[in-house]
């Protein structure tokens, strides 16, 4: 342990868990003898609890169109097909835009609760579309460097993830990239079959009260998804196959999967 | 690796940070229409920028960054101009519904607590928001807002410090040890 006296960094780093793990100890140790402190710490992290309490349901809001169309970016620059994929959003439903709102920033979403249970399944399908209908750019990484683009998921992810085999389904990998930000990052791989059509599994760290496997399959705007969380972790298939298809492509991530032994999820 | 000159950058990505830049705006603003135009004027300049984003870096955190120039260059502006910005002398400026879910805090709670960090001094309720709210990393805020580490640190003290003076029954909040 590194014995240095305990500074005011040191007690707001440990409030918000960032504390390097050489000063814990001496933090708690600290902690130990100051009831005062103690006091500290625990009203500090009531008021983070809070205040994400407080503002978390503002990310539930649908994002107004003139914001949609600034992340859209001036025209001369945004590919045109990609444009063509937002203008959907534009003109759809605010449960759509809602959909996208809550997003994967919604922190420790209920399924159960929150009363729009494909809300997820909604978000996956958006983001395959943008990217399968990109012909240009669908991956950041493509399928040839597999490994380095498995050791960067599985970084951003903070868990191992794993590019499934589906060639004896028909899919070929193309390959990957990182989907949206810094909360809830998702892994996507996309796969190709020799008819060009697309498939996306989008992998990412899921926290659920109840532990159940639940599975899920619902169409948004043609695109299918099948949709399970397991071990705190969500995975979404999704594409423009008929259900069966898209179930059985499913199956057979689903085994390797539970034949992987997945390591422990955080 | 810098992303080439008309490359775009990703839109899903900038769609699903929307919601936590609106959110941050308007705790910042204290007004929802002036949040979301200084959320649309970041978008523009992100997008004005887009050569200075590494692609696969935290495009969130980058966001955030280009946000707090966006806010300052205005309110430099604006004090220039003698607008009145509420918040910044301690006004809060209730422009904003609280919604409350069910859970251990109640709305009159979490509507006291949105207040005070309203009234906190701009540079202590950024850190207090971008560390507790937004959870982005010291160093990243160190960035987003173009300030020494020790700077964060000791402005998110301070403010955990105001927090709680707001809050107590008891007694002034105890003086933490401070040693360099």
């Amino acid at each position: 342990m590194n014995p240095l006296p305990v500074t005011d960094a040191d007690l707001n780093a440990y409030v918000d868990g960032r504390l390097d793990a050489s000063r814990v100890a001496a933090v708690e140790e600290a902690l130990a003898h100051d009831p005062a402190l103690v006091d500290w710490v625990a009203d500090a992290r009531r008021h983070n609890a809070a205040l994400r309490d407080a503002l978390d349901p503002w990310l539930e809001e649908p994002i107004p169109e003139r914001l949609i169309a600034a992340a859209a970016g001036p025209a001369e620059v945004t590919q045109p097909r990609l444009r063509r994929w937002l203008m959907p959003a534009f003109a759809a439903a605010a449960t759509l835009l809602l959909g996208l709102a809550v997003g994967w920033y919604a922190r420790d979403v209920d399924l159960e609760r929150d009363g729009t249970p494909t809300t997820f399944t909604r978000q996956a399908a958006l983001t395959h579309a943008l990217y399968a209908g990109d012909v240009n750019r669908p991956v950041e990484v493509w399928a040839p460097e597999e490994k380095r683009l498995v050791t960067w998921l599985s970084k951003r992810l903070g868990f191992p993830v794993n590019a499934p085999d589906l060639n004896g389904t028909g899919f070929a990998l193309v390959g990957g990239r990182l989907v949206a930000g810094h909360e809830n990052p998702t892994a996507l791989f996309m796969y190709e079959n020799a008819d060009k059509q697309r498939l996306s599994l989008q992998v990412r760290k899921q926290r659920v009260e109840g532990g159940e496997v639940a599975f899920r399959y619902a169409v948004e705007n043609g695109v299918g998804v099948f949709y399970w969380i397991e071990d705190n972790c969500s995975y979404a298939l999704s594409g423009n196959l008929d259900r069966g298809q898209l179930l059985s492509v499913g199956r057979v991530i689903y085994g390797q999967l539970a034949a992987l032994e997945a390591a422990p999820r955080k | 690796m810098p992303i080439a000159d008309d490359a775009p950058l990703p839109q899903p990505d900038l769609l699903a940070a929307i919601p936590r830049l609106r959110r941050y705006a308007r705790v910042l603003t204290g007004d929802v229409h002036r949040a979301d135009d200084l959320v649309q004027d970041t978008l523009a300049r992100a997008w004005e920028k887009r050569r200075l984003w590494t692609a696969g870096s935290d495009l969130r955190a980058w966001l955030f960054t280009i946000m707090h120039n966006v806010f300052v260059n205005q309110r430099a502006l604006a004090r220039r101009d003698r607008m009145h910005v509420s918040l910044d002398d301690g006004e809060g400026s209730e422009a904003w519904q609280i919604p409350v879910r069910a859970g251990q805090y109640t709305r009159v709670e979490l509507t006291e607590l949105v207040a005070h960090v309203g009234r906190l001094p701009t540079d202590q309720r950024e850190v207090l928001l971008l560390a507790a709210v937004e959870e982005l990393k010291y160093e990243e805020i160190a960035l987003a807002l173009e300030i020494p580490l020790g700077t964060v640190m000791s402005r998110l003290s301070r403010a955990r410090a105001k927090l709680r003076l707001a809050f107590a029954d008891a007694p002034a909040a105890t003086p933490l040890k401070v040693v360099k």
